[in-house]
């Protein structure tokens, strides 16, 4: 049988040749072999589900005035040279209400690039994992609990990528998901505890969090909840876990650096920017203690957002978006890095092979501070600790953001304290990041993992990672969450 | 270029009795169900005046179901010669045989008849893409002319499904659909106006309309007036709550997994359990579920094949039923509706065609503003997620054009608010409905239709700075 790679060059020149005849000004194709597994246990009731996709993508510029993109799941010369036909159709069409396109230069790759994998997930039969998850959810069988869930996701990408200007490269991309969920209800109503990791890599990952063991912790923590009190509406101190603080630099950093939503192209959808060009080395986002890094390397850690090469082929590069709390950089694709004056892009284009590529976040991280975690608790007067979010919700310009918590601790005089529900913080982005003054160290540091960010029209779910530990953040708006 | 028989019907369900063949023979003594579905889907987007992203896709995807001694397997490919066909099946079988025993394991249903559906149109499949994009060159002219930026996309879609299983099922839809949802916008986002529209006969879509309701919209929101938070009277329009009602029948207390059906009513992990026959809802709101309504989307069968029923959830305020499964059945005694997902499914049933309705005669957009006295204009809710699930309180945003009515007229646009509300509390502080939409989301695939409202005391908790 063919390997990817020898595929994925055959149909790159059948392709390309045609696109030339046809007077594209650049092509480019990916040719992608997927293989992922889901395993569920809810409750008693299990559920398994393989699958495979193999399929091609086609973008195509035609005259440099207009894109088009054809995807296909047929792989004979034939439909190649069909689907060609059809990005060539849609780019014609387009350059006549495009404008000219000025894309920064890139070299062209000749690479390969994998993932580092230490237990081959596909390796591991699926009643192993089934006895893993069936463990987890018989310890979180109590009275009162009404809903018990594990689940862990393995996904192996083959991925051929040639463009028109010399590029070929194949990489493999090997990604890992483990995650349990209990709920109980009791006199404060239904209440949620969870855990959740994504990172690039295998089996590992499940040995890594086992599952059976957390599963007490936060069935224990789900039944307190249920008796536990709510906080007043007021302005607090607060930490926020690693985990919240991923997402929080998801939502309030990552997403208004993409500079496709700055420069209006996700006006429709997923809507624009605060973060505005003029504003570049200029602006302090945040205290003098927030540094936020856009990083795709296998330095930073084997993330949702590392990988050798984006999708237009640009190598993986790591930049800061945020340094000393100024704000100095952005997400970039070949065809917007010119907009903001710079010559090469960041390599930030992705999507499945079915979707035309976009500009996504790669590994956006908050970088780990100079506090101890423990020291950081003991240095604070009056506060509270909030751990792991429920709820999340930012305005499209992403200013206004509102984010719950599953659980939380009053800090009191430097300990943790009464354990509390729902606790719920909200701000403006610039204004909260200015008033952080406090991160946890790398000891605290984890490189968490954002499964489903939604992104596009039509929409596209894309994988992103966010490196992140405990933060502290002062005179904060907090409530409870009902 | 349209998406004009790039499956013919008759050629995708002769192709499915091969792939069942196939699968019939590997699978041996196992039971197999199988599930083709074919998609040609076409977009053309447009930001910033530009048609930026056009793009052409077309897929097959068959899912196998294997079940033997209780146990399943599912496994799904988007590769149909003969040898990935067999190694699909022998891949179920050896997942179901590394599975445990499923506790609700049940022989896959017989024959089913099937009420009709006919929501396959000619006039969207063959449309070319010549057509939409003078639709969206009209939008853009429009945009030029008022010095606004047109951004947004008008998309079209074409479905085929065949099912098929050992115990004698067979089951077949063909739908297409499609929608245009158009931004004008200047200043950076500071002015923006919306609108969209949905249709499943691309013959229903009126683009000047979609584009003149967008300008309006962008003209009127301009040097948005500060407001205080608090709680305002409200009208929403139709295409507003796209992404907002959903939560009625999506939890995420248990993972954002389905809510409303009986299983998860009678294990205690639905919001509403233990409430059947309670007042849960105005008087004036009745919700069904009905794949059957003419406006309605999707095949008139489940996950395993079963012909869907109409279902009334809620009745004149009053929460009256669930929906239901075979393994509901097995379980409790209860007759099924059709409402199960592709099994093996430890989740639950789940409604998937929701109709949201008021008592007595609807009333315009128009009319419904004129009898706000004072309060807003609602055009778009966004980010919306859930932050207590037993009152459905949910959190999000207002985007794309908030104003002030005074007197029954739009008095001036207002900056974006945040709201934390109650959606069963909203419900029973409805006035007056208009006739209910079909959503659209890009965020979730969930079928609604949806009403216009006249509402009380919807609760604004912070603003933003635009």
């Amino acid at each position: 049988m063919i390997s990817t790679k020898d595929l994925g060059e055959e149909l790159a020149k059948i392709s390309f040749d045609l696109a030339k005849r046809d007077n594209a000004s650049y092509a480019e194709l990916r040719l992608v072999n997927t293989r992922s597994e889901a395993v569920t246990v809810v409750n008693e009731n299990p559920a398994s589900e393989e699958a495979s996709t193999i399929g091609v993508g086609i973008r195509v510029l035609y005259k440099d005035l207009g894109w088009g993109f054809a995807d296909t799941d047929e792989l004979e010369h034939d439909s190649i040279r069909e689907t060609t036909k059809k990005a060539l159709a849609l780019a014609r069409g387009a350059s006549k209400l495009g404008i000219k396109v000025t894309r920064a230069s890139e070299p062209a790759h000749v690479d390969k690039w994998a993932t580092p994998v230490k237990k081959d997930p596909f390796r591991v039969p699926t009643e192993t994992k089934y006895e893993v998850l069936q463990e987890t959810t018989k310890r979180m069988k109590e009275n009162d609990v009404v809903a018990r869930r594990g689940q862990m996701t393995f996904d192996f990408i083959e991925k051929y990528f040639a463009n028109s200007e010399g590029s070929k490269i194949f990489q493999t991309h090997s990604y890992a998901g483990v995650s349990a969920i209990v709920a109980a209800k009791g006199p404060t109503g239904v209440q949620r505890r969870s855990v959740q990791q994504n990172s690039g890599g295998g089996y590992e990952l499940v040995d890594e969090m086992d599952l059976p063991a957390q599963a007490l912790e936060i069935t224990k923590d789900v039944l307190a909840l249920t008796h536990a009190p709510t906080i007043g509406e007021g302005k607090s101190d607060i930490i926020l876990s690693g985990d919240q603080v991923a997402l929080q630099v998801h939502e309030s950093c990552g997403h208004p650096i993409e500079l496709d939503r700055v420069l209006g192209y996700e006006a429709n959808f997923a809507g624009r920017s605060f973060l505005q060009p003029d504003q570049l080395g200029k602006l302090q986002y945040g205290s003098e203690h927030v540094n936020i890094v856009m990083d795709a390397t296998l330095d930073h850690g084997n993330g949702l957002g590392t990988f050798g090469y984006d999708d237009e082929g640009v190598k993986a590069q790591r930049k800061y978006a945020v340094k000393n709390g100024k704000f100095v950089g952005y997400l970039m694709s070949r065809e917007t890095a010119p907009r903001v004056g710079e010559s090469r892009s960041n390599g930030c284009m992705r999507a499945e092979y079915y979707k035309l590529p976009i500009i996504r976040m790669t590994n956006v991280s908050l970088e780990p501070g100079d506090w101890d975690y423990d020291e950081m608790i003991e240095d604070t007067r009056d506060g509270y600790l909030m751990v792991t979010n429920y709820g999340w919700s930012i305005d499209q310009k992403r200013y206004n953001f509102q984010f719950n918590t599953e659980k939380g601790y009053r800090i009191k005089n430097g300990s943790i304290g009464e354990m509390v529900r729902g606790p719920t913080y909200a701000g403006i982005t610039p204004e909260f990041w200015n008033s952080c003054d406090a991160i946890a160290n790398k000891k605290s540091w984890v490189l968490w993992g954002t499964p489903n960010c939604g992104k596009g029209q039509p929409g596209q779910t894309m994988i992103t990672g966010h490196g992140a530990s405990p933060s502290r953040f002062r005179n904060i708006r907090v409530f409870g969450a009902s | 270029m349209s998406q004009k028989m790039e499956h013919p019907r008759v050629l995708l369900r002769e192709r499915a009795h091969q792939i069942f063949t196939t699968a019939k023979t590997v699978a041996g003594k196992a039971e197999a169900e199988i599930m083709l579905v074919s998609r040609v889907d076409e977009y053309l987007r447009f930001g910033n005046n530009e048609l930026a992203q056009s793009q052409y896709s077309t897929s097959r995807n068959l899912s196998v179901r294997i079940a033997s001694e209780k146990k399943q397997g599912r496994v799904t490919t988007g590769t149909l010669d003969k040898a990935s066909i067999e190694r699909t099946v022998e891949k179920a079988l050896r997942q179901a045989r590394e599975s445990p025993e499923d506790p609700d394991y049940l022989p896959m249903p017989g024959s089913q008849k099937y009420r009709s559906v006919d929501r396959y149109s000619e006039k969207t499949v063959e449309a070319p893409a010549e057509l939409k994009a003078g639709h969206i060159g009209s939008a853009i002219d429009l945009a030029k002319k008022n010095h606004l930026l047109a951004s947004g996309v008008l998309g079209t879609s074409v479905e085929h499904v065949m099912m098929l299983n050992t115990s004698g099922l067979e089951a077949s839809y063909r739908g297409s659909g499609g929608y245009f949802s158009l931004t004008m916008d200047a200043d950076n986002g500071n002015q923006t106006g919306y609108a969209l529209s949905t249709f499943s006969d691309i013959g229903e879509l009126d683009p000047n309309s979609v584009s003149q309701t967008a300008l309006e919209r962008a003209k009127l929101n301009k040097n948005q007036a500060d407001i205080a938070p608090g709680k305002f009277d409200v009208v929403v329009d139709p295409y507003a709550w796209s992404e907002m009602l959903i939560f009625f029948a999506v939890s995420a207390s248990t993972g954002y997994s389905p809510d409303l059906g009986m299983r998860q009513y009678k294990e205690g992990r639905s919001y509403l359990s233990g409430r059947l026959g309670e007042k849960i809802l105005g008087d004036n709101i009745s919700i069904d579920d009905d794949v059957y309504h003419p406006n309605q989307a999707g095949p008139p069968f489940d996950g395993e094949g079963c012909q869907k029923s109409k279902v009334s959830l809620v009745e004149n305020g009053v929460f009256r039923n669930v929906v239901s499964s075979r393994i509901s059945q097995h379980r409790y005694g209860v007759a099924p509706t059709g409402h199960e997902l592709p099994l093996p499914n430890p989740l639950g049933e789940l409604p998937t065609n929701l109709v949201i309705r008021g008592k007595g005669a609807t009333k315009t957009s128009e009319e419904l503003i004129g009898e706000l006295d004072k309060g807003l204009l609602i055009t778009r809710f966004w980010y919306v997620r859930e932050t207590e699930p037993q009152t459905k309180t949910v959190t999000g945003m207002t985007r794309d054009g908030t104003f002030l009515v005074e007197n029954g007229e739009i008095k001036r646009p207002v900056k974006n608010l945040r709201f934390n509300q109650s959606l069963l509390e909203l419900f029973n502080k409805i006035d007056a409905v208009s006739e209910p939409v079909r959503n659209f989301s890009e965020a979730q695939q969930f079928r609604i239709l949806q009403p216009g409202i006249l509402a009380r005391d919807f609760n604004f908790t912070s603003v933003s700075p635009f």
